[in-house]
């Protein structure tokens, strides 16, 4: 019983370890040319674009329910106003890099690990390295790229429609003055709760594609291994964006 | 050509080669044959360096491949085509992206009109048409997957062609094709040729030399001819289930 639970931990560790040296992997290919900017434009369609609606409508709901809980919380202090700063700060410091992060994990890195996790099983894989191609740099490298440049862009996305959710309900469901809804937006967020989001999203882009790749590449055992490596790719995907998150807030204001 | 020593490979508590030690001329087919778990794909994937040796070495071309690792490995894989056992095409890519694929990515530079000329000769080399250059792969036959696999394989005149049980699950007539395709590559081409297989006919008809694999070690190594007069044991009961059958 301990033995198990000692080579669990163990497992877990030299997991953890495997995926560091596949980051460092990757970072030394992207490095090293030959450079394939087509390919690292269609990943960034694929992610960024293609996750552009989900976001807007994710950002949409979420800007509405805050508008709603912020103006029920607030009202009891007559601070109704405040609502516009509120949902502003939330979106562009907190939800808007971690929902982003959250659905392009469940859109797209379920899809490049099912993609990757295939071609390692079927040989695909081996067969671009058996014709003298790094498949780090032609399949991981770009999509780790793309996803660390689209994420922030998707965090603003996410964060624009937000707000206009949040105004929406907030001007005309919960009635409060349009002025002072701007007006403390204006007076309570700055550039750096804006930098503040964004680095957390861009960190989270590479975070994410690095987990999803990494999973997919290291698939085995058919069908079913390439089901578990998706899976575990969204769950550590899920959780590592918590914890990174955790810890930049912390660094930034802790 | 391909000089492989002392090979040994274990995964975890299983011995998979013991103490292999080929040796591969150039321009010649070599088949390596052996009953299934015999130790064949991983001792081919030792050779292209897709998995690292316990014990031993593998030179190619002159160069020791089994100690190469990052781009100094990417770069000497350039002498080689491979032909995977499932023909392993890149599904996200057409028949004509496939085949391109190792041309573009070995010659950067190469025209446009030239990259297709070369992967319409190749294909031709498969007897496929130009008809099919547009196709997917899920939309082709079993048989044509491995024609283009091998088209793929061949395209940027490889010094070796390594082919993974290039004939099975293929009817009679589709192994008697891949058979002449591997005899005209190398006639062709003069390329060196090292086929892993199961297949006792195919191997008789493609094979210049021959070695068998039993439980991670050659059990007999020669021409055919000398092959199948060896009186080690297992190799005689091998051969003779086939041969009894004409």
């Amino acid at each position: 019983m301990h033995v198990v639970g000692v080579g669990r931990i163990r497992a877990v560790f030299e997991d953890f370890g495997a995926q560091v040296l596949f980051a460092g992997e990757t970072l030394a290919w992207a490095l090293r040319p030959p450079f394939r900017p087509e390919l690292l434009l269609h990943q960034a369609a694929a992610i960024g674009v293609g996750s552009t609606f989900i976001v807007a409508v994710t950002g949409l709901f979420a800007g509405m329910v805050l508008a709603l809980q912020g103006n029920y919380a607030m009202r009891q202090f007559g601070a109704e106003g405040y609502v516009g700063g509120f949902v502003a700060i939330s979106l562009v410091r907190e939800l808007g890099p971690v929902f982003t992060a959250l659905m392009v994990t469940g859109r797209s890195g379920s899809a490049i690990t099912t993609e990757l996790g295939t071609m390692r099983v079927t040989e695909q894989i081996d067969a671009m390295e058996s014709m003298a191609v790094s498949p780090i740099q032609y399949l991981v490298v770009p999509r780790v790229l793309a996803a660390t440049l689209m994420m922030p862009l998707l965090a603003v996305v996410f964060n624009a429609t937000g707000y206009l959710g949040g105004y929406l309900i907030g001007t005309y469901v919960s009635l409060i003055p349009p002025g002072p809804f701007l007006d403390h937006t204006r007076s309570m967020v700055d550039v750096h709760d804006m930098t503040h989001g964004l680095t957390k999203a861009l960190l989270f882009g590479t975070v994410v594609s690095l987990i999803a790749t990494y999973r997919g590449y290291s698939a085995s055992g058919g069908a079913r291994g390439v089901g578990e490596a998706t899976t575990r790719a969204v769950v550590w995907s899920s959780v590592a964006i918590l914890v990174v998150d955790y810890l930049l807030t912390f660094i930034a204001i802790g | 050509m391909i000089r492989v020593h002392d090979l040994w490979k274990a995964f975890g508590e299983k011995e998979v080669l013991r103490g292999v030690t080929l040796d591969i001329p150039e321009g010649t087919t070599f088949v390596v044959l052996g009953a299934s778990g015999s130790g064949k794909t991983v001792l081919l994937k030792h050779v292209i360096g897709l998995l690292k040796p316990d014990q031993g070495t593998v030179h190619v071309d002159g160069v020791e491949i089994s100690s190469l690792s990052g781009r100094a490995l990417t770069a000497a894989r350039q002498v080689f085509g491979m032909v995977f056992q499932g023909a392993a095409l890149f599904d996200s890519m057409t028949v004509f992206e496939n085949v391109a694929f190792p041309l573009k990515e070995k010659e950067r530079r190469i025209a446009a009109d030239d990259l297709r000329a070369r992967v319409v000769e190749s294909l031709r080399v498969v007897d496929l048409g130009e008809d099919v250059l547009e196709s997917w792969p899920s939309q082709l036959s079993g048989g044509m997957r491995k024609r283009v696999a091998l088209a793929r394989a061949l395209v940027a005149n490889p010094k070796v062609v390594l082919y993974d049980e290039p004939t099975t699950g293929l009817d009679p007539i589709t192994t008697d094709s891949v058979d002449s395709m591997i005899n005209q590559a190398k006639e062709r081409r003069r390329v060196t040729s090292m086929v892993i297989s199961h297949d006792i006919a195919s191997a008789f008809r493609v094979a210049d030399r021959l070695a068998v694999l039993y439980d991670g070690r050659i059990a007999a190594q020669g021409t055919p001819e000398e092959v199948r007069r060896s009186d080690n044991l297992y190799v005689q009961r091998f051969l003779s289930l086939w041969f009894e059958k004409q």
